[in-house]
């Protein structure tokens, strides 16, 4: 039998279907209340009746839902669920392009919607770009950054200096955690037996969080507990480099060759030695690389973490800032991204002669 | 000395490597597997020293049964149980010394082997050994920097190390030359002769079986479906072995 009837999709009623149904229905109840929701707040409200301030009850959102799922279960049984084809819950020929399907030409719909709607929501406006008083204003700015206050050099070489400095030491501090944790965070070395795996989940877990909190969060937090100044940034600095460095480290344990592992095992080397002679030789030259290259990305993000508090030139930059002293703001502007140079320079040569 | 009695290996994934494999190694044999690719030869060799677990199956290693230890008594009888292997799998970045050392890692505490301190006595065999295998004023050569055959060498010293009484070699020549494969088949043979190491070898070439072994067997589909001497194999066993197409491809 052939497949060109493409209608309908396979009706075997198991618990692993009935899951796909669910979620491909919950995919597009989302679907169509998100589109409901944007056309009526955005498209009708905003764009064609311009109303300034729209009203806004809770009742707006259910009404989509209710609407969305009304739809979703009518268009369930064509090939216009988005649900169904991510489910894989179509039966369409292998070799057939999907970029025609009705779904398809949903999903190019929900992408434009979007757009609209980005472009309305981030307050795209040409002619605020192009305005005589803007103009004027980034002249202002641009003649003002070109013509630094050389006079605040010294100042602005201590702060860099301390800048450099506060990134060397997060980066320092990082290493000793970040080196154990990443042999905890390695799947490879930790799936021998379910403690080891839990583990090396929960050490997942934990850095993944500490990750997902941008290190510019912590220094506000550091700051209010440390107080203002680079050992707040320094704080902040060093809990991120722990997070992504066990990451890069562990992602590099967990590719390196089995080979010496295995011999070591098979001498009756304690599980200690084996990583020691059988993982350790293999990891210590990227480890070195990514730690030079976190270091480099310490110095960078020390200069944006100064800006609400850290220290360093990032600091300084905020306080000239503040005063619209462009002037000064300019040659700072000029020392941070001649760091920047330096930094990406000196980091890749180190690197590049290491491997 | 090895008595392998209905051995059979199960991979997670549901393969069948081992389907119930029974023999045994006498004392001084140098016994060879041979077999195509995937016919479960890694893995036997494999569960003789743990490297896998076997799902069922006995073990006798001299009297004591492999598949029931555990942690350091694991760990012992491993030590005496040599292992060679077909990418060598030495130590990168560390000389040929260090890497004949770690033969002795099951008898040095774990501290003394992270610091490098070994015994003095160990040192002086492992320069005894390097100079058996050929490498002498190679000692503080980095290893990965050694020619293929020569890494191969420094593998066996590194089992020597071990005082072992078997030698496990899983396809020890089948990514070297054919000149090298002899000179590294030639070690295998003193190592067996000389010290009175049993040697059990994974191979790929029926000429050199038939040169080195002292015994074979063979393996298919996870199946011992011969044993015998070398030289009884002919045309129609080593069609059964390798499939009715295949092609005998001698190295001399």
């Amino acid at each position: 039998m052939s497949t060109e009837n493409t209608l309908p999709a396979k009706h075997t009623p198991s618990l692993g279907n009935m899951k796909k149904v669910i979620s491909a229905l919950a995919i597009d109840t989302f679907l169509w209340s998100y589109t409901a929701l944007v056309i009526y707040k955005i498209i009708w409200e905003k764009l064609i009746k311009n109303v300034r301030y729209p009203e806004f009850t809770w009742n707006q959102p259910l009404t989509a839902l209710a609407v969305g799922f009304g739809i979703s279960v009518v268009l369930f049984f064509t090939t216009a669920s988005l649900g169904r084809a991510f489910q894989g819950l179509y039966d369409f020929d292998e070799n057939e392009t999907k970029l025609g399907k009705p779904f398809a030409i949903w999903g190019y719909f929900v992408i434009f919607l979007t757009f609209i709607a980005g472009l309305h929501m981030s307050q795209v406006s040409m002619r605020e770009f192009l305005s005589d008083s803007g103009l004027e204003g980034a002249r202002r700015i641009f003649t003002a950054l070109f013509n630094p206050n050389w006079n605040i050099i010294e100042d602005a070489l201590f702060a860099a200096v301390e800048t450099i400095y506060m990134a060397f030491i997060a980066t320092a501090f990082a290493i000793p955690v970040a080196f154990i944790m990443g042999f905890f965070a390695a799947r490879n070395l930790m799936s021998s037996n379910r403690l080891m795996f839990s583990i090396y989940t929960l050490t997942r877990f934990v850095l993944n969080m500490s990750r997902s909190i941008e290190p510019l969060v912590w220094a506000i937090i550091f700051s209010v507990w440390v107080g203002i100044g680079p050992f707040s940034g320094m704080l902040a600095l060093m809990l991120h480099s722990v997070a992504s460095l066990s990451k890069l480290y562990s992602e590099q344990i967990e590719s390196i060759g089995d080979g010496p592992i295995e011999a070591m095992t098979a001498t009756g080397a304690h599980p200690i030695q084996v990583i020691w002679y059988g993982v350790v030789p293999q990891i210590v030259l990227p480890y070195l690389s990514y730690t030079i290259y976190r270091w480099d990305i310490n110095v960078r993000m020390a200069t944006v973490i100064g800006l609400v508090g850290g220290g360093g030139i990032g600091t300084m930059l905020m306080q000239y800032q503040g005063l619209a002293k462009w002037n000064e703001v300019g040659l700072l502007v000029i020392v941070i991204a001649a760091i920047v140079w330096f930094m990406d320079w000196a980091s890749s040569k180190i690197r590049e002669a290491i491997k | 000395m090895i008595q392998i009695e209905n051995l059979v290996k199960t991979y997670p994934n549901g393969t069948q490597a081992l389907k119930g494999v029974s023999f045994d190694v006498k004392k001084g044999e140098f016994l060879v597997v041979i077999g195509l690719s995937g016919s479960g030869k890694s893995t036997l060799l494999r569960c003789m020293n743990r490297l896998h677990d076997p799902s069922s199956g006995k073990i006798n290693f001299e009297g004591e049964e492999m598949t029931a230890l555990k942690g350091k008594a694991l760990r012992m009888a491993r030590s005496r149980i040599g292992m060679i292997f077909q990418h060598f799998n030495l130590v990168p970045r560390k000389t040929v010394m260090t890497n004949v050392l770690t033969g002795t890692l099951a008898r040095t505490g774990v501290l003394a082997s992270i610091f490098g301190w070994y015994s003095e006595e160990d040192k002086k065999k492992a320069a005894d050994y390097i100079k058996i295998v050929g490498l002498s004023g190679k000692e503080n050569v980095r290893a990965d920097n050694l020619s293929g055959g020569q890494q191969q060498r420094v593998a066996i010293a590194r089992a020597l190390m071990q005082n072992p009484k078997v030698l496990l070699a899983d396809e020890p020549v089948a990514s070297l030359d054919p000149a090298t494969s002899h000179s590294v088949m030639q070690y295998l043979k003193k190592v067996n002769e000389e010290l009175g190491v049993t040697v059990i070898c994974n191979l790929h070439f029926l000429s050199l079986v038939r040169q080195y072994a002292s015994r074979v067997i063979a393996l298919k589909g996870g199946k011992m479906i011969y044993e015998g001497q070398p030289l009884d194999i002919d045309e129609q066993w080593f069609q059964t072995i390798y499939g009715e197409d295949a092609v005998e491809v001698t190295i001399n």
